[in-house]
């Protein structure tokens, strides 16, 4: 009976020490967690960019970065019934993506796993979020009223007045970075630029020329796109972040967005009407991504 | 079945069932446990160290160097753009005859490397649909590419033009090429690269946790092989009355030690394989660290060739130096001080607030690749210090530009990109000192976990049959007073 007590005791410590060790390994070998094993994707984009982004009378979102959004989840074995699109602002973008946002009154967890909403890729954004793409270099362009056809490019803003939205870096680009001398306005966002545009406020909108090309699609009459393109704004998929795994998942799938021609598609279907030169006035290629690591 | 069947099966089991009940036959029983267990704790050891060794091979011999080689591709399709520009800048005049020859020799040096990593890329993706197309697209794109170029030389050699005043038709020629090269064939040539990387970090990790669950089972059945050698122990001594079985005791320890050291084996060696794999991932950063530069560098020639997109060559300029290394800059001007700050200090000025830093980002940005850089800080500090003297040149170029000096700048222009002496040349040698320190890491990496790894080779089997020989000379004495 001894001996038997001793075996049992022996054994339990034997069991002991092999969950123990199982369970401190499959912590070291546990593979990063990833948005691909989810069952669901909820993705985030902006509600107020037409033709990008836009919330539409039914509640529905529609615009390139939606169907862009739509196509990306297939490709990472999402259906479309299994992915949510939620709305996200340029300035929550990052609460949203790191589950940090602090608006959580409404009782439901707000945390996205995906943006797609004109999300520039930064050296600094990358410090914070993982980022597949770009899907799309955009370029700075600048939207003036139709009448005025004097202005040609960039450097005919000289002593206008330009209006930007609040926290963008536009204008700066326009003054510092080009040394052309221009009157900066700032407004909460870029429809209210365009509605200072359109009641003669300003003589210009600077920013990137998908963006303002879903507004001239609006109203093409009352405005012109000056298609100049400066300066490249590389949009890309906003990803949880050392998400490397759902990152290169999202590089193939945009490159297959591209070789199968859905890419180009997206593009007509969205901004064909604009008749954009640097949209749509030839073959859409590939961007050069920013690599995952 | 017949009564008397039925009643020999009956007898047969009442027979094994009284054999069961015996001494020997407890002896044999736990003895083929102990021998079973300890064949199982060779087959798992087997399994583990094998894929360890593959984790090393697709490292070392596979996807690792294949990786590295697509990672250059980049760098001769930018190499070729950069030398023709210099040779189109440089017209046909004939002060500058031998530069001329060099560049193109130097054109065609990176053509041909170009052509061999392409099929090096064709390798690694061949079952890869996606990227197997892209490599199609770029081989295609190449060959647009040279057509183009090459009729951009032509006329601007029949129209004997002038350094620095190139003919208005070649030029033409050359917007085409050098815009196929930007937006078809470096794009994808660089998604390759990144997808290359891809396929060696997943495939490394697929192994190193294959690895990990090897060494899970290692450990689980070196327990059971001394449990069971511990149970026969056990047995005897409370049967036989002796006090201790020498053999078994022996077989014991030894599978302790075996575990024990195959255990400790196989996590060195997946600890010298993750090290390896850093040294692989800095290296291709650095590689595109270079390439970029080649390209941004490159740009220069280009903005001095078209002046009417001078403009937007100098916002590609600055966008492809701040993707090499990344401080808040809106124009050059910031960012050469900027740069010469980093240089001094690894640290960018705040826009803000002059007085203090900010983090230096980008594939050089000491911020940045804080993890990846360890222990080649030396290194960095020199790279950033040539690559903030290449910036000062730039600075020079553009400032004599802007004067209406243009043979002044195509001067400069020529010596930054002077084969024996140019500040390209020397920021060149400074990345080159940098990536070989991290690829003697890689190297470094892969002997340890060879070295680490290749003893079991005969130490397992070695290991294994002098076990059995053990549990067998332990068990034969006790059975043998039962015959």
């Amino acid at each position: 009976m001894r001996f038997r007590h001793r075996r049992t005791a022996s054994a339990g410590a034997l069991v002991a020490a092999v969950v123990l060790g199982l369970s401190s390994c499959s912590v070291v070998l546990g593979e990063e967690e990833s948005l691909l094993d989810a069952t669901s994707l909820t993705v985030g984009v902006k509600g107020d960019q037409p033709k990008l982004g836009l919330k539409n009378d039914d509640g529905e979102f529609e615009g390139f970065d939606v169907d862009v959004a739509y196509y990306i989840a297939e490709k990472l074995g999402f259906s479309k019934e299994e992915v949510d699109i939620v709305e996200v602002t340029s300035a929550n973008r990052e609460e949203k993506l790191l589950g940090e946002d602090k608006d959580k009154d409404k009782g439901k967890d707000e945390k996205v796993n995906m943006v797609v909403a004109t999300y520039s890729i930064t050296p600094e954004r990358k410090t914070e979020v993982t980022f597949g793409g770009p899907y799309y270099v955009a370029k700075q362009d600048v939207l003036v009223r139709a009448e005025d056809t004097h202005i040609q490019g960039v450097r005919d803003l000289e002593g206008l007045t330009v209006c930007q939205g609040e926290e963008s870096n536009s204008a700066a680009r326009i003054t510092e970075g080009l040394g052309i001398d221009i009157e900066q306005m700032n407004a909460p966002d870029y429809s209210s630029c365009i509605d200072a545009l359109r009641e003669g406020n300003v003589d210009a909108v600077s920013t990137d020329n998908l963006i303002l090309a879903g507004f001239l699609a609006e109203e093409p009459s009352a405005f012109r796109l000056v298609d100049q393109p400066f300066t490249d704004e590389k949009y890309g998929v906003g990803l949880p972040h050392g998400d490397v795994r759902a990152c290169e998942a999202v590089n193939k799938a945009i490159s297959q967005m591209y070789q199968d021609g859905t890419a180009q598609e997206l593009l007509d279907e969205w901004f064909g009407e604009t008749g954009l030169e640097a949209v749509t006035g030839e073959p859409a290629h590939v961007p050069q991504f920013e690599g995952c690591g | 079945m017949t009564p008397p069947d039925l009643a020999r099966v009956g007898r047969r089991r009442a027979a094994l069932r009284r054999w069961f009940g015996t001494t020997p036959a407890k002896v044999w029983l736990s003895a083929s446990a102990c021998v079973v267990a300890v064949v199982g704790l060779f087959g798992s050891a087997a399994f583990a160290f094998d894929q360890a060794r593959s984790g090393l091979h697709v490292l070392k011999e596979g996807a690792g160097p294949q990786a590295m080689a697509t990672t250059e591709l980049y760098l001769s399709l930018a190499d070729m753009d950069a030398h023709m520009a210099d040779v189109l800048l440089m017209g046909t005049d004939h002060d500058l005859g031998s530069r001329r020859e060099d560049a193109l020799k130097r054109y065609d040096t990176s053509r041909t490397k170009a052509n061999e990593t392409l099929v090096q890329a064709a390798l690694l993706t061949e079952d890869d649909e996606v990227e197997k197309r892209n490599v199609q697209l770029v081989l295609d794109g190449m060959g647009a590419y040279e057509r183009l170029v090459t009729r951009a030389r032509l006329l601007n050699d029949e129209a004997n033009a002038p350094s620095g005043r190139v003919d208005q038709e070649a030029l033409e020629e050359y917007r085409r090429a050098t815009r196929l090269m930007h937006t078809e064939l470096l794009p994808k040539a660089f998604n390759l690269g990144l997808d290359s990387s891809a396929i060696v970090r997943a495939d490394h990790e697929e192994r190193q946790s294959a690895a990990g669950f090897g060494l899970v089972g290692v450990g689980v059945t070196g327990l059971m092989a001394v449990t069971a050698l511990l149970a026969l122990q056990m047995y005897l001594r409370v049967r036989f009355r002796r006090r201790m079985n020498v053999p078994l005791l022996g077989a014991t320890a030894g599978t302790v030690l075996l575990t024990a050291g195959m255990a400790l084996a196989l996590f060195c060696s997946s600890g010298h394989q993750r090290e390896a794999k850093e040294g692989l991932d800095a290296v291709m950063a650095l590689s595109r660290a270079g390439a970029i530069s080649t390209d941004m560098q490159a740009d220069e020639s280009r903005y001095l060739i078209d002046p009417d997109r001078a403009d937007n060559y100098q916002q590609v300029y600055l966008e492809r130096a701040q993707q090499v290394l990344f401080c808040q800059a809106n124009d050059l001007a910031t960012y050469y001080e900027a740069i010469e700050k980093v240089a001094k200090d690894q640290k960018c000025p705040d826009p803000d607030e002059p007085d203090k830093n900010s983090d230096a980002l980008g594939y050089l940005g000491p911020d940045a690749q804080k993890v990846l850089l360890s222990g080649s800080e030396g290194a960095l500090a020199e790279v950033l210090e040539s690559y903030a003297a290449l910036q000062s040149q730039d600075r020079a170029l553009r400032a004599a530009k802007e004067d209406g000096d243009l043979s002044e700048a195509i001067d400069i222009r020529m010596g930054i990109t002077d084969a024996e002496d140019g500040a390209f040349q020397a920021y060149e040698g400074t990345l080159a000192e940098l990536i070989q320190q991290r690829r003697d890491a890689f190297d470094e990496g892969n002997e340890r976990s060879d070295a680490t790894l290749s003893p079991w080779t005969w130490l397992l089997p070695g290991g294994t049959v002098l076990l059995l020989a053990l549990v067998v000379s332990g068990v034969r004495p006790r059975l043998a007073e039962y015959r």
